[in-house]
């Protein structure tokens, strides 16, 4: 079982390695079939593994070999594969073999081909170190390693010049992933913090120690520990305040949006609360923080989806907004449903960027939803892909989305938290509503890409269906985003063996079908909002569109702009002015201030060598003088 | 061979004088030969280096003014060992890469004896010997900015080297009078720093002699205020010039706070570590912030060499194993990474004759291997887990939180600042299109370049994924001060303060 350890954790690195071998080399196709070949290696020892654990019940725990110690700090490459991280490994492992495969078709033209794979396969290591590592440093080393592989996709295609942004709110790649890397640091400040914490207070950062001795620790400690750790999450989970990266995350292809910014990394926050859990459930408040952000994250994110008309910023938002309930699901004490919804969210969300990726692939990277429309003509696989992915994302019975989000729902009413309760319910509606109105617009009504654009005329470039291969490879998230619900009891009973079971009140039960149906009314309303207004086409309302709250939501409410006026500019401002006034004319300037003063006096004294005796002579009775009082003044001082 | 030392420390300096006989074409291959000698000689110390043993190694003592206690007197622990190999190995790296087509064989010479000057400092442990060699490599340096440098390099060479001197002498005043006292309380003169480790001073003595210390060794780090010659030096030196500056002479400073003023002054330290956190912090933060202004890509890099050098200066005030340890291995990878970075900055100026940012941009189409190197480094910078710069600074600031969580934070802000800076570097030069006509046509890394810098991109791989075999034997010796600074403390706060690892703790007591 070891070895299936080893083999799970180090192909994707192989893969990575292999393809930057050829990373400088022009594209070849079998880079990217060996780079896809390994993770679904992967893939495969990872799935292996997750049944050896579900006949077991016993987690494998391998340490690879000693990495820092210092002091009374030691801190291993450790491995822990339990039913949590098996999880993980599994999830991310397959959504990444898929995301692969598809790359080999959407990247075709890409010159960078091979490049692209490197840092993909890069980013599934880390990844799978992050969920694997039996420790917290070892976890940061993987929570930092993706936030690199991230700067890198993220600015893959790097060549792009900065534009204003009114012309694209994400400005450029290169801005987008250094804006991605500077705020997942500052929360990773926040996660340093949290690690110091819980070393200087247990001694060890493994995990099982650090749990061990969680019952011991003061209330103080835990809710410092616990707080600064979810400061971490909150950055890679893109959580509010420090949500804006992850929109403009965007800029990156769609397979890295797809892999990285929906299914896999973005989730590590969620992972580490359920990882850290006997830590968070002793922190009641701290959870409910967690839940209450979470809360207010969905409803936010949601709302500003509502009006957006970029088909990658649309599915960001409700990645973001999705988020927020897995944030709920945990900050409530339900980690297990925090994990399904992770899980299940993964597969559908994958499935509609991949989608989202077709019709960008068809469109030319065209990205405005306005200009779309009537695409189900050439597309219907994609509508079909999208369709579903919309569904289960809008939680309609019986997709994957109708029993995780239903249950974080539901959670939110046993806690007897009716304000989220009833936050979380709009919020599914607002789902809903949004999810169709992006696939109504791109697939039905008519194509109003034709006055737009140039496609039809030359005849070469009209929209073309993705190949077929590539179809084939993204029909196991369908079918999952069709089924996964029904594992759901399954699903708890075994990672309940390692997490705090979490069970409704008998109250809850007793009207858990009346939750589910006011949650359902929600989501259909949402639906058949979105058909009314928008399958027959789209109408602009321009007294809508030019009110002041549809700009607020389409302006992101103006956060992007406020952190550019009163953080980034005043930040240059401060920087430059302390180069220019304060060490150049303060600090350098009495450094050369005291050096000249020297100079002068060494340059008057000089004046006094004369060459006169009489002069001399003065000079040596004033100094005897001062020599006189000096040794006066010290002997009364002294005494 | 009983005498590594000695041969470490007079083989570069009798290699340079043959040097002046060496014909001019054949001088670098002359120097990198030598360097490349002294390098694996270094590396035989480590092998030979018992690793088990915390105390001083290869001792070498021959009195040489019996009267006043001044002895040549040698030796290494786990704390220096590495230093030293540094310092060979970045010589040897930096001579490698160099591209000075002027005088090269006054520059071989010349760097010869910096190389014997940088060993000396780290080997000696007699007060006297150390402080020759100190004051010593101060001349090379003086010559390589002044006769290679830029337009202002009068300027700048002179103020390196008055302000340091400076400081320098009030250290020797400090010297002279530790001897004093250790005359007047023993009877005997001696400027052995292993004899004045025994010596308890009071705390009022322990206060002033620390600070005539650390005006001497501030200046050098540089510590804020004091690092306003670093800049002018780094802006006017050849590329060589900064590489070596960076990587080995700034650590003479934090070094001494290490050897002299922790073991000798350990009351004195503990009453000064808010002050001195204080004034890094400063370090850390401010000159981030001002390297985040620059316009000139080597100033960004010397910006932040100090801002980097307030993390080890933190480090060294953690007070506990975790923090000092971090602090010197810190040292290492500051010196590898900003070596490299400096070396790149000068690749690209021998290709384009400016280091300003705006001239560039899009080079990462133009200038693949470089720009992955670069961005290794650039990785290693700011502290990039499996790296060589995580290690230190997560001990580092992992230590220091034990002492203040709230300057912690403060510090560990580090992590967001320098990454501003050094994205903005790499989004500005390497980033975007490539809008300069004469960027168009820039050629990639030569096999030169290549090679100088792929084993230093190796280490810091190495280092990061595996620092057990430097970070064990620094652990050692670190684990031994500690003992032994607890031991000496007089005051109550600093037995409190220093804070000796438990591992330790437990294994004495079987004993």
């Amino acid at each position: 079982m070891e070895t299936l350890v080893y083999i799970a954790l180090f192909a994707p690195f192989a893969g990575s390695l292999f393809a930057a071998l050829f990373g400088m080399s022009e594209r070849k196709t079998f880079v990217g079939i060996v780079g896809s070949a390994l993770i679904g290696l992967s893939f495969v020892a990872s799935a292996t593994l997750a049944l050896h654990i579900w006949q077991t019940g016993e987690a494998i725990h391998v340490t690879m070999m000693d990495w820092i110690s210092a002091g009374d700090l030691h801190i291993p490459f450790g491995f822990v594969v339990d039913q949590v991280s098996v999880t993980m490994m599994t999830v991310v492992t397959l959504v990444s073999t898929i995301v692969h495969i598809y790359s080999i078709g959407y990247m075709d033209h890409d010159k960078s081909f091979n490049r692209f794979f490197s840092y993909l396969s890069a980013f599934v290591f880390s990844m799978m170190i992050l969920v694997m590592s039996d420790n917290f440093a070892g976890l940061f080393i993987g929570w930092e390693g993706v936030g690199v592989c991230s700067w890198l996709l993220v600015g893959f295609w790097y060549h792009k010049p900065d534009q204003s942004r009114e012309e694209n709110p994400s400005i450029s790649p290169s801005w987008a992933a250094n804006e991605a890397f500077i705020m997942n640091r500052i929360a990773d400040l926040g996660m340093l913090i949290g690690i110091f914490i819980l070393y200087w207070n247990v001694g060890s950062l493994q995990y099982d120690v650090v749990f061990a001795a969680v019952p011991q620790l003061s209330g103080t400690v835990l809710n410092a520990a616990a707080l600064a750790l979810f400061i971490g999450a909150m950055g890679k989970s893109a959580q509010f305040p420090l949500h804006t990266w992850l929109t403009d995350a965007m800029e990156g292809p769609t397979p890295v949006s797809a892999l990285i910014h929906a299914a896999t990394m973005v989730t590590a926050g969620v992972f580490l609360v359920i990882r850290a859990n006997p830590i968070f459930s002793m922190t009641p408040e701290v959870s409910y923080f967690i839940a209450a952000l979470g809360t207010f994250v969905a409803f936010f994110a949601a709302s500003m989806a509502l009006v957006n008309r970029d088909l990658k910023r649309i599915i960001a938002f409700s990645t973001l907004s999705q988020l927020g309930y897995m944030f709920a699901a945990a900050g409530l004490g339900a980690y297990w449903i925090a994990l399904f919804h992770l899980a299940a969210h993964a597969f559908f969300k994958a499935l509609l960027f991949l989608g989202a990726g077709n019709v960008m692939h068809a469109m030319h990277d065209e990205l405005d939803i306005f200009k779309m429309g009537g695409l189900k003509r050439v597309m219907k696989w994609s509508y079909i892909y999208m369709g579903v992915a919309s569904l289960a994302l809008a939680g309609i019975p019986f997709f994957a989305g109708f029993f995780s989000k239903d249950a974080i729902i539901e959670t939110a009413w046993n806690e007897g938290t009716i304000v989220l309760w009833a936050i979380l319910v709009v919020t599914a509606g607002m789902t809903a509503f949004y999810s169709f109105r992006q696939v109504f617009l791109t697939f039905e009504g008519d194509a109003r890409y034709t006055e737009e654009i140039d496609y039809f005329k030359d005849g070469k470039h009209q929209p073309h269906e993705m190949y077929g291969y590539v179809l084939i490879a993204m029909s196991p998230l369908a079918i999952l985003a069709v089924v996964a619900g029904f594992g759901m009891n399954a699903f708890e009973h075994f990672v309940t063996q390692l997490l705090p079971d979490y069970h409704m009140s008998e109250h809850t039960h007793h009207i858990a079908w009346i939750l589910g149906l006011v949650v359902l009314v929600f989501a259909v309303g949402g639906i058949a909002l979105a058909y009314k207004k928008y399958y027959k086409g789209l109408k602009r309302d321009e007294a809508l569109e030019s009110s002041w709250y549809y700009k607020l939501l389409a302006n992101q409410y103006y956060i992007p702009n406020i952190y550019e006026e009163f953080i980034s500019k005043p930040y240059a401002m401060i920087s430059d002015m302390m180069w220019n006034k304060v060490d150049l004319k303060i600090v350098d300037a009495t450094v050369d201030g005291i050096a000249k003063f020297l100079y002068k006096t060494g340059d008057g004294s000089r004046k006094m060598q004369t060459g006169n005796l009489s002069n001399y002579l003065n000079w040596m009775a004033v100094g005897a003088v001062i020599l006189l009082v000096v040794a006066a003044i010290s002997a009364v001082a002294l005494g | 061979m009983d005498n590594i030392l000695s041969v470490l420390v007079f083989f570069p300096a009798i290699a340079g004088l043959l040097g002046f006989v060496v014909d001019k074409k054949s001088a670098r291959a002359y120097g990198i030969t030598v360097a490349a000698i002294e390098f694996l000689l270094s590396l035989w110390l480590w092998f030979s280096f018992d690793t088990a043993n915390a105390g001083m190694q290869f001792v070498e003592m021959i009195p040489l003014i019996p009267d006043f206690g001044v002895n040549y007197y040698l030796g290494v622990d786990g704390i220096s060992l590495f230093i030293i190999i540094m310092a060979t190995l970045m010589t040897l790296i930096g001579m490698m890469s160099m591209s000075i087509e002027t005088d090269v064989k006054n520059m071989i010479i010349t760097l010869l004896f910096l190389e014997m000057t940088m060993v000396g400092v780290f080997v000696a442990l007699d007060a006297i010997i150390f402080y020759l060699f100190w004051e010593l490599s101060l001349v090379p340096m003086l010559y390589i900015i002044g006769a290679w440098g830029g337009p202002l390099r009068v300027y700048a060479s002179i103020k390196f080297f008055l302000y340091t001197f400076m400081g320098s002498l009030i250290m020797l005043v400090g010297m002279l009078f530790v001897a004093y006292v250790y005359h007047n309380l023993t009877g005997v003169w001696s400027f052995a720093i292993t004899d004045w480790y025994a010596l308890v001073l009071p705390v009022d003595y322990q206060l002033w002699l620390f600070m005539a210390f650390f005006l001497g060794f501030a200046i050098k780090v540089p510590m804020f205020p004091f690092h306003t010659w670093l800049p002018y030096a780094h802006g006017q030196a050849p590329t060589i010039g900064s590489v070596i500056l960076a990587a080995v002479l700034l650590k003479m400073g934090t070094y001494g706070f290490v050897r002299f003023s922790l073991p000798m002054f350990p009351d004195a330290s503990v009453m000064m570590i808010t002050p001195i956190a204080v004034l890094s912090i400063i370090m850390v933060i401010y000159t981030a912030m001002v390297a985040y202004a620059q316009k000139d890509m080597k100033q960004v890099i010397a910006y932040s060499s100090v801002s980097h050098m307030g993390i080890i200066m933190i480090g060294i005030f953690a007070m506990n194993a975790e923090g000092i340890g971090g602090s010197v291995f810190q040292m290492l990878s500051h010196g590898i990474v900003s070596g490299a970075l400096f070396m790149l900055v000068g690749i690209i100026y021998d290709r384009r004759h400016t280091k300003l940012m705006s001239e560039f941009g899009g080079l990462a189409a133009v200038m693949p291997k470089y720009a992955v190197i670069f961005g290794i480094m650039l990785m290693a910078s700011v502290g990039l887990p499996l790296t060589i710069g995580f290690v230190g600074e997560f001990l580092v600031l992992l230590g220091f939180y034990e002492v203040s969580p709230i300057m912690t934070i403060l510090a560990g802000t580090s992590i967001i600042i320098g990454a501003v800076y050094m994205l903005s570097v790499f989004k500005k030069s390497f980033f975007g299109p490539v809008t300069n006509e004469e960027n168009k046509k820039l050629k990639d890394l030569t096999p030169r370049e290549t090679w100088s810098l792929v084993p230093l991109v190796a280490i810091v791989i190495w280092l990061g994924v595996y620092p057990k075999p430097v970070l064990d034997p620094i652990n050692k010796s670190v684990n031994a001060m500690l003992v032994f600074m607890e031991e000496k403390a007089i005051t109550a706060e600093a037995k409190e303060i220093i804070k000796v690892p438990q591992s330790v703790t437990k294994a004495g007591e079987v004993k």
